[in-house]
């Protein structure tokens, strides 16, 4: 390897290593936090923290976008030194971070951990939209939830979803404590911009939102029969960057029950298996664009 | 019905996870100072235009992370007061 040549290794690692996975989770668990607290907080005028959340996420898409800045000057720099045809890591791997578990940071000495308090408002929710109803005696443990125990019920919905067994996917969402059902909204959108660009062949864009509303409508609406429909207009919205459709905040459980059932149903289209959503799984192979 | 307990507990919920954002921020925070260092001794003596614009970059996501997560303890700070007076 020529000084070059390894100068120019080295810079394509420090770019491919740019930490936009951490920003994207950061700013996924923020949205999926002020989702939840402007639920809480209809029709209080008290604001809860959400105004200041809505700055952090700010701040957090500006950090996102600085580092995207970056990683161009990076392959400017590379391309001026005629280092340009080299290969790099493989695009758009940020899904994976929000399925790994979280990094060892100490939380702030304020903020005590969750009492799992949650549960039966969780299960009547998980009720409602799945139509199945609890398994009797089969409380979940009171044990506080983490990325972990997300990652795995996004897999395991998944298996439901692909498999069509509407009562093992109730089984799986009631069996879980509220705070991991919730984290689904925090971890699916990364996963599912990826996983809708690999359907479509390329970055989702607004006028995608009719292809995969058509793609996925029928099987997210019969496995999720009490779900309103614009939470799934939002969600397909979102990973597409439309405008959203106005309308009063979705019940938070609906969001992230819907958000990993259209993962799911995604994933079926694709006709791969749900343990390649595990964030040390190969990359997959990405087939040719499809009339989704 | 929802009770007290429950408005608290959703609370909660949420501030777990800016607290988990918190931590992820920290954590984006400690690479992209890696990524510093490692472009700064690489790059070290270069006066292309792109690389002063990588290190602008960077200095810019890294003051942009330290402001979100400012925001993030006021946020919760506040939310902690109203729960404080349910």
């Amino acid at each position: 390897m020529s000084l070059l040549q390894e100068l120019g290794a080295q810079l394509r690692a420090t770019s491919d290593e740019l930490p936009t996975g951490l920003v994207t989770v950061a700013m996924e668990r923020l949205r999926s936090a002020t989702e939840l607290l402007n639920w809480v907080r209809q029709s209080s005028v008290d604001p809860i923290g959400v105004p200041q959340l809505g700055n952090a996420t700010e701040h957090a898409e500006h950090a996102a976008a600085a580092l995207r800045l970056a990683q161009d000057a990076i392959a400017a720099y590379l391309a001026a030194i005629g280092l340009s045809g080299e290969p790099s890591a493989p695009p758009d791997q940020d899904w994976r971070e929000g399925l790994k578990p979280p990094p060892e940071v100490s939380a702030p000495d304020n903020v005590r951990p969750p009492p799992e308090q949650l549960g039966s408002w969780w299960r009547r929710r998980v009720e409602e939209l799945t139509g199945e109803a609890p398994p009797p005696g089969d409380e979940p443990t009171g044990t506080p939830a983490s990325r972990a125990d997300t990652a795995e019920l996004l897999r395991r919905v998944a298996g439901g979803v692909r498999s069509g067994d509407k009562s093992r996917l109730g089984r799986d969402l009631h069996a879980v404590n509220a705070s991991s059902g919730l984290a689904l909204s925090a971890v699916t959108p990364p996963v599912l911009h990826r996983l809708a660009g690999d359907l479509l062949g390329h970055e989702p864009r607004a006028d995608d939102v009719a292809r995969l509303r058509s793609a996925a409508t029928g099987r997210v609406r019969s496995l999720l029969p009490g779900a309103p429909p614009a939470v799934l207009e939002t969600l397909i919205a979102r990973v597409c960057r439309a405008p959203v459709p106005a309308g009063a905040p979705a019940h938070p459980a609906d969001s992230a029950v819907t958000a990993s059932v259209l993962t799911g149903v995604l994933l079926a289209r694709l006709g791969r298996d749900p343990s390649t959503l595990d964030p040390a799984a190969p990359e997959p192979l990405r087939r040719p664009p499809t009339d989704a | 019905m929802a009770s007290v307990a429950e408005v608290r507990a959703a609370v909660d919920a949420a501030l777990q996870q800016v607290t988990e954002s918190q931590a992820a921020i920290q954590a984006a925070r400690e690479k992209l100072g890696e990524a510093q260092q490692s472009l700064a001794a690489a790059l070290d003596g270069s006066a292309n235009d792109a690389v002063g614009a990588a290190h602008a970059s960077l200095s810019q996501a890294d003051q942009q992370l330290e402001e979100c997560f400012g925001a993030t303890l006021v946020a919760i700070e506040q939310a902690q007061t109203y729960t404080a007076t349910l």
